[in-house]
C-alpha cells in the first residue's frame, strides 16, 4: 500500500491526464467536421455515459488476442506509466473522433509510424507478430466497437437497430486510417458479430494479458474515492463482456444487470464524471461539442 | 462491549448569541483514532468536485466573456431544450452533488469557504432552460402558457436558481414579480439519486455501518428532499414576509400564493446589489449591512422560533443604509419551544448568569454532552468560549474571516478530549451550517458591530433597550405593530 501523498498523486493523474487530453482532442476551430461530424451515431455513443464502462471492455477483449498483448507487452512503457498509456489512448481515439481531418490523418500516421518499429516473437504462441498486421488492427477496432455497442445497451443509452449498424458502418474509417483494408472491415451489427466469432479460437488470456489487466481492474495507489467508484465500472465492464471472454479471465459470473443495478452503475458514472467535468477545459470542450450538434441538427432539420 | 464514541464530523454550534457545542456520533471503543482520521481524509470526491469546481466556475466565465457581445446567444444555443437534456446535465447524481456542495459545511470543514462558495456556484454553470422548456413548465403548474397566466412574462431568466431559474413577470392584477421556475424532472431524478444510499455514504466517506451515521444521512436527504418542493419554501417564505413586514432595514418579498406550485414561487420582484458589489461599499455601509444580517438571523430564531439555513452571498440584496432584502427559503428549520430552550439557557448561563454549571447542565439538557463526562466544568467552558467569542463581552468588534476560520477549526476539532462525550441532536444539525456560515459571512464583510449590545436587545432574557439607531427604529417597528403578540403566535 502507498502513502496518502502517491495516492493523491495517482487519482490526480488519472483525472488529469485523460481529462487533458480530451481537451487537447476537441478543436476549438476545427477546419473541417473530421471523419464522423457532429450528426454522426459515432459522436453520439462516445458522448455517452457508458464510455468509461466501453474503455475498459474494449481494453479486456483487445488484451485476449496473444499477439496484440504481446505487442502491447513488449514495447510499450504501460507498467512504468500505465496512466500515461491510458491517457495516450484515450486521446488519440478521441482526436480520430472530434477532430478535424488533417488532426485525425496526422495522428494516424503518427501510430503506423510507430507500428512499423512493433514487431516480435510472442513468447507463449511462439509467433511473430507485427503491428501493422491488419489482422491484429482489426481486432483492436472490432473489439472497440463492439464494446461500445454492448456498453451502452447495459449501461447507457442503447442504440436503436438502425443506429448500430449506422455506427458500425461509421467506424469502419478509423481502422483505415491505421491500415485495414477497407474489404476486411465489418460493415455491420450481423458483421461485426461474425467476425469476432470467426476470431474467438485464437483468442485467450495470456500471462501477459492477465498481468496488464489484473493491474487495470485494481490499479495500485488508487485513492480510495476513486478506487471505489472503479470498483463499480471495473464490475460493469466484466458484466459487460461475453461469457466466453470472463471464462478465459476466469472471473465469476457476474450478478445479473437488473434495472437497480444498472441505475447504480450510472450513479457510479455520473460521479466520475462530475470529476472529470470539474477538470479544466472539459466542460468547454463539451460545450463545443453540443454546439456543433446542435447548429448540425438544425441544419438537418431546417 | 460498551458503547463509546465513534466520531463523525459533526457538531452542532451557533454562535455567539445562542449555542455551541462539538458533536459526535458513537461507535466502537478502539476505534475512535481511525474513525476520526477516516473522517479528515473524507468526502474526498466531494473535494475534487470543489478543486475543480474553482476552475469550472472560473472557466466558463470566461467562455462566455470571450463571445463578448454574442454571450445571450451562447446561452441560448446552450440552453436546456428538454427534459431529457436537464437529465442528461444534473442526473445521476450531479444534482445530489451540487446540493451536498451546498451543504458541504454540514458535513466537513475541509473544504475553505471559498471553495464552499465556488461549489455552490457549480449550479450557476449549468445552462438555463431555453424559453419554451420553461414555458412548458409553467403551462403545466398553471394550466395555462405564461403569456396568458401573467400580463407580461419575460422569456429571458433574470438568474439562475438552485434547481430552476428565475423569470421577471407583471401579474395580471400589475404587481410586478419574480417567478423561480424548477428544471422539469430535477425533482425526481434527485430523489432517485438520494435513494442510492451506499454511493452517498462512500461520497460522504461513511464507511461503517452505524444507526448515527444513518441519522446524518437522513437529515441531509430529508432536508434536500425538502427543497425539491417549492411550496414549503412559499410557506416559509410567506412567513417571514409577515413577520418583517414594515421591518426598517429586514425585508422579505411576499409570496403570490395563487402562482405557487410545486415547482413553481412567485414573489415580489426586488432588486438591489449583489453581495460581491456590497464588498465595493464603504465600511460603514458594510457594517449597517452586517447588523442587518445579524438582527434578522437572531431575530427569526428567538422570536420566530426559525432559521433560515442557506446564508449564501446570492441569498441577499443590498440597498443602502443597511436595508437587506432577503431570498430564498428553500431551507428553514422551525423549533419547537423544548427545542429552543436549552440553548437560551446556555447562552444565558454563560454569557449573562456566569454559571459555568449552569451552562454545563443546560449543554447536558440539550443533549450536547453526555450526563457522565468526567471533564472538568471549566475545560468544558474554555473550549466553547471561543463560540461565544463575539457576545461574552460588550465593545466594538470586528468579525473577520480569521476568527470564522478558527471557529470551524474549533467545530471541527475531532482530537479533543471532549468529542468523545459531545453528541449532536439532530434536530440542532442544521444550525452548524447557518452559524458558520453567518460568521463567514460577516468575517468577508470585515464587519464592526458592539455585538454583545446588540444580542441583549434580542436576547428574550435580556430584553435590553436600543443600542443602536437600527435598533432604535427596529423598537418603534415592534412598538407599532399592535398585533405583535398575535403575529408571533401564528407563525409558530
Amino acid at each position: 500500500m502507498t502513502e496518502p501523498k502517491g495516492q493523491a498523486e495517482a487519482v490526480t493523474g488519472l483525472v488529469e491526464r485523460s481529462a487533458a487530453a480530451y481537451v487537447s482532442a476537441v478543436p476549438g476551430h476545427p477546419q473541417d467536421d473530421g471523419f464522423f461530424g457532429p450528426a454522426s451515431v459515432t459522436w453520439r455513443i462516445s458522448g455517452d455515459l457508458s464510455a468509461p464502462v466501453a474503455g475498459l471492455r474494449s481494453l479486456l477483449m483487445q488484451a485476449l488476442h496473444p499477439l496484440a498483448m504481446a505487442g502491447v507487452d513488449q514495447h510499450s512503457d504501460w507498467r512504468r506509466d500505465p496512466v500515461g498509456r491510458l491517457a495516450a489512448t484515450s486521446a488519440y481515439e478521441a482526436t480520430v473522433t472530434y477532430g478535424d481531418r488533417a488532426s485525425a490523418t496526422r495522428v494516424a500516421q503518427r501510430v503506423r509510424a510507430i507500428h512499423t518499429r512493433v514487431r516480435g516473437v510472442d513468447t507463449v504462441t511462439g509467433q511473430p507478430y507485427t503491428a501493422t498486421d491488419p489482422a491484429l488492427l482489426l481486432w483492436v477496432h472490432a473489439a472497440l466497437v463492439d464494446s461500445a455497442l454492448a456498453a451502452s445497451t447495459l449501461f447507457g443509452t442503447p442504440l436503436a437497430g438502425p443506429d448500430a449498424d449506422a455506427y458500425v458502418g461509421e467506424m469502419r474509417i478509423a481502422a483505415e486510417l491505421l491500415g485495414v483494408p477497407p474489404e476486411i472491415i465489418p460493415a455491420t451489427v450481423a458483421g461485426l458479430e461474425r467476425y469476432i466469432a470467426d476470431v474467438r479460437p485464437v483468442l485467450r488470456c495470456t500471462p501477459a494479458a492477465a498481468e496488464s489487466m489484473g493491474y487495470l481492474l485494481d490499479p495500485a495507489g488508487l485513492d480510495d474515492d476513486i478506487a471505489e467508484l472503479w470498483q463499480d465500472i471495473r464490475d460493469a465492464a466484466i458484466a459487460a463482456l461475453p461469457g466466453w471472454a470472463r471464462q478465459e479471465y476466469g472471473y465469476p459470473a457476474p450478478a445479473p444487470v437488473t434495472p437497480e443495478r444498472r441505475t447504480e452503475v450510472r450513479q457510479a458514472l455520473g460521479v466520475l464524471d462530475a470529476v472529470f467535468l470539474a477538470e479544466p477545459g472539459v466542460l468547454e470542450a463539451r460545450q463545443r461539442l453540443v454546439l456543433r450538434t446542435r447548429s448540425a441538427a438544425k441544419e438537418t432539420s431546417g | 462491549m460498551k458503547p463509546q464514541s465513534r466520531k463523525l464530523a459533526i457538531a452542532a454550534l451557533a454562535g455567539g448569541v445562542s449555542i455551541a457545542a462539538v458533536a459526535v456520533l458513537r461507535g466502537k471503543a478502539g476505534r475512535r483514532r481511525t474513525a476520526s482520521l477516516r473522517v479528515e481524509r473524507g468526502l474526498t470526491a466531494l473535494r475534487l468536485v470543489a478543486r475543480g469546481g474553482a476552475r469550472y466556475a472560473s472557466n466558463a466565465p470566461r467562455l462566455f466573456a470571450a463571445a463578448g457581445e454574442h454571450r445571450q446567444q451562447l446561452r441560448n444555443d446552450l440552453a436546456l431544450q428538454t427534459a431529457e437534456d436537464v437529465a442528461a446535465t444534473l442526473g445521476t447524481m450531479k444534482g445530489v452533488l451540487m446540493k451536498l456542495g451546498q451543504m458541504a459545511s454540514y458535513i466537513d470543514d475541509g473544504l475553505t469557504p471559498a471553495a464552499r462558495r465556488t461549489l455552490s456556484r457549480l449550479q450557476d454553470s449549468v445552462p438555463p432552460m431555453s424559453p419554451e422548456l420553461a414555458a412548458q413548465v409553467v403551462t403545466e403548474e398553471l394550466g395555462l402558457p405564461p403569456e396568458q397566466a401573467f400580463a407580461t412574462w419575460d422569456p429571458e431568466p433574470i438568474a439562475a436558481a438552485s434547481i430552476g431559474q428565475v423569470h421577471r413577470a407583471i401579474t395580471l392584477d400589475g404587481r410586478a414579480v419574480a417567478v423561480k421556475v424548477q428544471y422539469p424532472g430535477i425533482a425526481e431524478t434527485i430523489e432517485a439519486d438520494l435513494g442510492n444510499v451506499a454511493l452517498l455514504r462512500r461520497m460522504l466517506k461513511i464507511s461503517a455501518p452505524s444507526q448515527d451515521v444513518d441519522g446524518l444521512l437522513a437529515e441531509l436527504r430529508e432536508r434536500i428532499t425538502e427543497e425539491l418542493d417549492y411550496r414549503a419554501e412559499a410557506r416559509n417564505q410567506q412567513l417571514f414576509a409577515r413577520y418583517y413586514q414594515g421591518h426598517p432595514t429586514i425585508h422579505v418579498p411576499e409570496i403570490i400564493e395563487e402562482l405557487s406550485t410545486r415547482r413553481l414561487v412567485t414573489s415580489d420582484l426586488a432588486d438591489g446589489a449583489r453581495f460581491a458589489e456590497l464588498a465595493t461599499w464603504s465600511q460603514a455601509e458594510r457594517d449597517l449591512a452586517g447588523e442587518t444580517i445579524y438582527r434578522f438571523v437572531f431575530r427569526s430564531l428567538y422570536e420566530m422560533h426559525a432559521f433560515n439555513g442557506d446564508p449564501h452571498p446570492g441569498n441577499y440584496l443590498f440597498r443602502g443604509g443597511g436595508r437587506v432584502t432577503f431570498l430564498d427559503f428553500g431551507l428553514v428549520k422551525h423549533f419547537t419551544d423544548d427545542e429552543l430552550r436549552p440553548l437560551v439557557e446556555m447562552v444565558k448561563h454563560l454569557c449573562v448568569e456566569n454559571d459555568p454549571e449552569g451552562f454545563r447542565r443546560a449543554m447536558v439538557e440539550a443533549g450536547f454532552l453526555m450526563p457522565d463526562t468526567p471533564m472538568p466544568t471549566d475545560m468544558i467552558v474554555e473550549h466553547m468560549a471561543l463560540f461565544y467569542d463575539t457576545v461574552r463581552e460588550r465593545g466594538p468588534r470586528t468579525m473577520t474571516g480569521e476568527y470564522a476560520a478558527a471557529v470551524t477549526r474549533r467545530f471541527f476539532d475531532f482530537r479533543s478530549p471532549l468529542a468523545a462525550y459531545a453528541a449532536i441532536p439532530r434536530s440542532y444539525v442544521i444550525l452548524q451550517r447557518i452559524n458558520l456560515g453567518l460568521f463567514a459571512l460577516l468575517g468577508e464583510l470585515s464587519a464592526t458591530a458592539d455585538w454583545r449590545c446588540i444580542a441583549e436587545e434580542i436576547w428574550p432574557f435580556v430584553q435590553a433597550p436600543p443600542c443602536t439607531p437600527m435598533g432604535a427604529a427596529e423598537a418603534t417597528w415592534r412598538a407599532a405593530r399592535r398585533d405583535f403578540g398575535e403575529a408571533r403566535r401564528a407563525v409558530r
